[in-house]
């Protein structure tokens, strides 16, 4: 039912009558007609003017920006940034806006396809057959090489209920024991600092610590470009505020900064024990908060006594006049905030470089108050949720497989066998891609991830493939790079074709909503998970996991107890009321007197006000090594350190789902290119947009140059979205947390046609 | 390994939970459970814009415009997309655009440290829509008057169902702001969300910049003149930007970096622009027909007698030449988005070159098809019509009451055609350079024409033809020689002048070498031969192949080197991306 076709076309209010000369209104006209939307929205076009409004967090990145979502019909039209949201006030970047666009895409997977092995094409199949592949061969996997020879590569991009039921359905269902997801190249290094140092993976601070510090330090980070929702709250701080910024390149953020620090690509972790050691030596450092809530310090101290300024600033090359500074800057700062992103937790020794960060904040005091903390931006949008509930390397709710009572707890909440959880963790990914190699894993099934252009060295993994049985994809799309080598491909809806929850960078729970109809019979994840619990003969284990809500009280349920304990909020319903909800939130006393209602969580809450940390002791600890070399040093062969990173905000990681948006595709370089410094390219006879060759020991990749002195001489910096990129990158990994080090490898470069 | 015949499907409960399943991913519910039902008309970020716009309508004398800060955009972009998404625009259309200057910033080591000083990069993005200039060279050159500035906010609007598709608008705004789009047969730009502000509310750009980078301001037009039309200060807009002077930009751009050093991303990435081949058809059609009927019209000055061989001649020519002009003409409304509306055309003549070349093409047409058909009279006295006394008087009237209006017509409408390039304020198609090309074609395929067509003429008009033909190839492969070789690039346009050089050596040099070549070879180097007596004669056999071959090569020349005119007209851009 579509009245609108009988409606007159809208006519401009400020247009005089059309004449035979002139027409100053028609049908082209009436295209751009804006009307008041209603809704608090302003003005929208009139022909996208929507019935109902509801709210979601966008599906990207970690920020979690609540998005207004235009309906018509239910269905989604359009979409404009929440003003309501406390987490984006009213803004979004690029991406947010254009959030609708990807699902519409023509290459979207539709239908199950399954591989014809006599002409090795793709199929479609239904679901019925596909269910029936799915276990007949993962089964016949295990049957042949034992249980633990299927593998999943999952992801932060799906909600925390499908995360739960898959990791849930992989370990205590199918009696797989190796999944991971691509959080592993995000978010690992994160979780595990923390789990270290403060006994729980808990980032600690809310967002309005941006807005209220007087000193921000920002390592290896850059949220003009990476988080540009995050910048616009550095912005609104009153104090006017130092930003130091310690990223080898001249980024977006760093020019903005106070101070930059264009330290040696991977001097962090040198720098950051310099910059404790200087801090110590000066006396700056919150004696009281250290005896009475950390351990380890004086143990710390004299390990860091070595690292002396000049040690420092060698390794670092930086000069000493603004090591000082930045000395001086933290040391006089009395709100102190220290943020870091990729340019840490994807370093060779990165938990490490990650709990320098926090061991200064831990000596400074600089945590538990308005301002401070050491604070991890987290990269996906539900790379938290992956690391509370993705079950693959911590058992759900934050929990450890190897721990008897953690096993228990979990079997308690999920009514089961404590006996069908595992006693220890998942491979990593990069232990599961080695599994692959030697033959150990068999079957892989990749969710919503696209390993073949994301993972480090990439031309290893794509050899790999050929060694398996079976490759499952699950995706949106049938065109990516993994999806095109896969046997098996489940079509699955994406955001805003689904229900479930996402939590951001400063532990928000957000909605995702069902606003738009997936196409043909693509399923959401959670459902296809469901489906492959009764096609497993699994369905009575999983019959509580009816729905995303119903699985989200399982959530609840499981994060009882757990610092990160969310039984207090209701249900989705009380989520969408408070703007999302941080976790914890316990459930609070009832006033039985007056029997009132509880009240909603204030609406940014930072953790460790109270100075107890979630070790046994209730101390936070300080963790260091020495630093170690890099694993690819360069040498005469391959002079230039080669960076890689984000290109710019309309482009999201592997680009799977930004490039089918013809706007954003104007917002970046159609083709890839490398950041060359003008010394380089005129020592090398590089011409500014000139092809050049980017060469590593494991590829090639052919590039336009972009002459700029936003790298330093002997270092190049290529965008991650572009195809190739990471057949260049070499596989190193922090011992830790096992996440690759995408920030240093060794290459050389010359104008394309010489190598 | 899969086993080429399909097992059978997962059991019944499996099929029940697929067919439960896919009714529940067809079911939306947001709206039931969870959509606002507050309608609240008061659109909610009006806290956050309400000082990013003005408080009060422009004073006369003033107008609206947008105030960018440089130094507050962090390179997002979010106000193109939002731009797009509250805008309703098409899938790959944009109002508004962003590029990214670099630059570099000296800071002197302090004393004690290592020697030399330090040398930063400084990046700042460029977010760049519409400017609603005071002088909007689309508004000035519309044929149609799709366009007009309000009086009151000086908006520069765009009238959709007024616009003929014609693109002039494109070329002659230097900032690209109007889009042509192919689906619609129209341009769309930006309108500074004028309906918005009228009712309080900040154009989306403005609304959906985290940063407050981008405001609309009021500013007093006056100032904007005096800014960038005071010839002893030429005034500061934007680095490495389109001259301000040209059409007087409302935007302001503000940063404390040093613009001194900024360079756009794609600084030294020239862009080849558009072939446009139905201006190139346009073009040379219009003008080897403009050049052969004025020759035609000179011809009946030599009044032979009625129906001899040499009347035939004229004849032929006029009619194959009327044909030239026609197909450019035809080339001209075919590459109109709605040609239906061309009739419009002239509606801008008190300011656009393209309706006034569009007049003067179409009055000479008009009188050409004339002088043709008095010509043809004088060609076939037999017909009917010479037998009448009107018809006897026609065929006497004297040719100069017909052909110097028809050679004024011809002049003003290659003049016009001169300035519907040289209008659009590129250095490489100013009138010293776009005059000569333009009437050397004239003059070049007129003179062909008329070798190729009169059949047996005298000797002394065959040299007065071959020397038209070396003399205004001479000098159009003499400029283009130039242009090529970056002389006469003026101080005032380096980058334009540097480009031009950069495609002719770069990427248009095999082009740019066969047109020399093909100019050089049938435009002077063979007509020399056949007028020196060295080569073979005009009346010889074989001179009688080679002239219809040379003129055939000589129009391929002349297409090739329109078609680099479009190609290499490479104006000072936005700043663009890397």
């Amino acid at each position: 039912m579509n009245s609108d076709s009988s409606q007159p076309p809208p006519v401009p209010a400020d247009r005089p009558e059309n004449t035979l000369f002139r027409q100053w209104s028609g049908p082209l006209t009436s295209d751009l007609v804006r009307t008041p939307g209603a809704f608090g929205l302003g003005q929208v076009p009139a022909r996208l003017k929507p019935d109902a409004v509801t709210t979601a967090v966008c599906g990207y990145c970690s920020t979690g920006c609540g998005l207004n979502i235009h309906l018509k019909n239910g269905e989604a039209i359009n979409v404009s940034a929440d003003p309501n949201y406390p987490v984006n006030l009213g803004m979004a970047c690029p991406k947010g806006w254009e959030v609708l666009t990807p699902l519409d895409s023509p290459d979207r997977a539709t239908t199950p396809l399954l591989r014809n092995p006599t002409t090795g094409r793709m199929e479609p199949v239904s679901w019925s057959v596909a269910m029936d592949i799915f276990v007949t061969r993962m089964r016949g996997v295990q049957e042949r090489h034992g249980l633990h020879s299927i593998a999943y590569l999952s992801t932060g991009q799906i909600c925390t209920e499908e995360m739960a039921l898959l990791g849930a359905l992989f370990k205590f269902g199918m009696g797989g024991l190796h999944g991971d997801s691509n959080t592993r190249q995000c978010m690992a290094t994160a979780h595990v600092a923390y789990k270290q140092s403060f006994g729980f993976d808990a980032p600690p601070y809310s967002y309005a610590d941006f807005e209220e510090s007087d000193v921000l330090v920002f390592v290896g980070a850059n949220p003009c470009i990476a988080h540009p929702i995050l910048w616009q709250r550095v912005l609104r701080n009153p104090h006017h505020p130092e930003i130091i910024v310690l990223d080898p390149r001249r980024t977006e953020t760093a020019v903005n900064a106070t101070l930059h620090l264009a330290l040696a690509p991977k001097s962090d972790l040198t720098l950051l024990y310099g910059i404790a050691a200087a801090l110590i030596s000066r006396g700056a450092l919150d004696r009281s908060f250290i005896e009475a809530h950390t351990e380890g310090f004086e143990a710390f101290a004299t390990f860091v006594a070595e690292f002396t300024p000049e040690r420092a600033c060698a390794a670092a090359r930086i000069t000493r006049a603004d090591f000082d500074r930045c000395v001086e800057l933290i040391a006089r700062g009395r709100r102190v905030s220290f943020w870091w992103t990729m340019g840490v937790n994807q370093g060779h020794e990165s938990t490490r470089t990650a709990q320098a960060l926090i061991n200064l904040a831990l000596m400074t005091g600089n945590i538990g108050r308005p301002g401070t903390g050491a604070n991890s931006i987290t990269g996906q949008c539900n790379a938290m949720g992956s690391r509370l509930y993705a079950n693959a390397t911590s058992l759900l709710g934050g929990r450890d497989f190897v721990d008897a009572n953690h096993r228990q707890q979990v079997a308690t909440a999920l009514n089961m066998d404590p006996a069908l959880v595992p006693d220890r963790p998942s491979w990593a990914y990069d232990q599961i891609i080695d599994g692959i190699e030697s033959g150990a894993i068999r079957g892989l099934w990749v969710i919503a991830t696209n390993s073949s252009h994301s993972w480090i060295d990439g031309g290893r993994f794509d050899r790999l493939l050929d060694k398996l049985d079976f490759l499952v994809v699950q995706d949106l799309y049938h065109t990516t790079d993994t999806a095109k080598r896969a046997d098996l491909i489940l079509p699955a809806a994406g955001w805003g074709e689904k229900e479930g929850t996402l939590i951001n960078s400063e532990r928000r729970i957000g909605r995702v909503k069902k606003v738009r109809r997936a196409p043909g019979v693509a399923l959401s994840d959670f459902a296809i998970f469901q489906l492959i619990a009764a096609a497993w003969g699994r369905g009575p284990q999983f019959a509580e996991w009816s729905s995303p809500e119903a699985a989200f009280q399982i959530l609840k349920r499981l994060s009882a107890g757990q610092p990160c304990d969310i039984t207090g909020i209701q249900d989705y319903q009380h989520i969408d009321r408070c703007g999302g909800i941080q976790w914890p939130w316990k459930t609070p006393t009832v006033d039985t007197s007056t029997r009132t209602t509880p009240s909603d969580p204030a609406v940014e809450r930072r953790l460790f006000e109270d100075g107890q940390f979630h070790t046994p002791n209730g101390r936070a600890r300080f963790l260091y090594d020495p630093p170690r070399p890099v694993a690819e040093p360069t040498d005469d062969a391959y002079p230039f350190v080669l960076l890689t990173g984000r290109g710019s905000s309309a482009q999201w990681h592997t680009n799977t789902r930004t490039a089918k948006s013809a706007i954003l595709r104007k917002l970046y370089p159609t083709e890839a290119y490398v950041e060359v410094h003008p010394d380089d390219a005129r020592r090398l006879g590089i011409q500014a947009h000139g092809k050049v060759s980017v060469t590593s020991r494991r590829g090639t990749l052919e590039v336009n140059a972009f002459i700029t002195r936003t790298v330093q001489p002997g270092q190049v910096f290529l965008p991650m979205h572009y195809d190739g990129v990471n057949r260049l990158t070499a596989g190193s990994f922090d011992p830790h947390s096992r996440q690759p080090s995408y920030k240093f490898c060794a290459v050389r470069i010359a104008p394309a046609g010489r190598s | 390994m899969i086993p080429p015949h399909l097992p059978t499907p997962a059991g019944e409960s499996v099929d029940t939970l697929i067919d439960t399943l896919l009714a529940e991913q067809r079911r939306l519910t947001a709206v039931d459970s969870f959509s606002r039902r507050h309608d609240s008309e008061v659109p909610l970020l009006e806290r956050h814009y309400r000082d990013l716009i003005p408080l009060t309508a422009p004073r006369p004398g003033e107008q609206y415009a947008f105030e960018v800060d440089l130094d507050r955009c962090s390179g997002c972009k979010g106000c193109v997309t939002a731009c797009h998404a509250l805008n309703g625009l098409d899938d790959d259309e944009s109002w508004r655009d962003v590029g990214v200057l670099f630059g570099e910033t000296v800071i002197p080591r302090a004393a004690g440290s290592a020697p030399g000083n330090q040398v930063l990069s400084v990046q700042r993005t460029v977010t760049t829509a519409c400017h609603h200039c005071v002088e909007p060279a689309c508004l000035l050159g519309c044929p149609v008057l799709a366009y007009e500035k309000d009086p009151s906010t000086g908006i520069v609007r765009h009238l959709d169902d007024q616009c003929i598709g014609c693109s002039y608008c494109v070329m002659k705004c230097p900032y690209e702001v109007p889009r042509y789009s192919a689906r619609r047969g129209i341009v769309r730009k930006c309108d500074l969300c004028h309906g918005r502000l009228a009712e309080g509310e900040a154009p989306a750009c403005v609304q959906a910049c985290p940063n407050e980078a981008i405001r609309v301001t009021t500013v007093s037009t006056a100032w904007v003149r005096v800014e960038f039309r005071t010839p002893s200060k030429p005034g500061k807009w934007l680095p490495d930007s389109p001259d301000p002077s040209i059409t007087l930009p409302t935007t302001r751009y503000i940063t404390r970096a040093p613009e001194a050093t900024l360079r756009a991303a794609d600084h030294s990435q020239p862009k080849p622009q558009p072939a446009h081949w139905p201006l190139i058809l346009l073009l040379v059609g219009t003008q080897a027909g403009i050049g052969g009927l004025a020759l035609a019209a000179g011809m009946a000055w030599t009044r032979g007698t009625p129906g001899s061989n040499s009347d035939a001649g004229i004849f032929r020519l006029a009619v194959i030449a009327m044909a030239f002009l026609a197909a450019g003409l035809a080339g001209s409304v075919a590459h109109l988005g709605q040609p239906r509306k061309a009739w419009r055309v002239w509606l801008g003549w008190r300011t656009s070159w393209l309706s006034r070349e569009a007049i003067a093409l179409n009055a000479f047409a008009g009188a050409a098809a004339t002088a043709a058909a008095l010509i043809g009279l004088r060609t076939f006295p037999y017909w009917i019509l010479s037998e009448t006394p009107v018809g006897r008087s026609l065929i006497q009237l004297p040719p100069a009451l017909w052909s110097i209006p028809l050679w004024g017509l011809a002049v003003a409408a290659v003049f016009a055609q001169t300035r519907v390039y040289s209008d659009t304020g590129r250095w490489c198609w100013r009138d010293a350079v776009t005059a000569p090309r333009f009437f050397g074609t004239m003059i070049s395929l007129g003179c062909w024409l008329g070798l190729v067509l009169l059949g047996p003429i005298s000797a002394l008009l065959q040299s007065a033809l071959l020397t038209g033909v070396i003399v205004a190839n001479g000098i159009k492969l003499a400029l283009e020689l130039r242009a090529a070789s970056g002389a006469g690039g003026s101080d005032l346009h380096p980058d334009e002048s540097r480009r031009t050089v950069e495609f002719l050596s770069g990427t248009f040099r095999i082009p740019h070498a066969i047109r020399l070549l093909i100019g050089g070879l049938a435009g002077i180097v063979v007509p020399l031969g056949m007028l020196t007596g060295q080569g073979p004669a005009v009346t010889d056999a074989s001179g009688s192949a080679l002239v219809p071959m040379m003129a055939l090569v000589c129009l391929g020349g002349e297409i090739l080197e329109r078609w680099l005119f479009f190609r290499t007209a490479s104006p000072n851009r936005m700043p663009g991306m890397p």
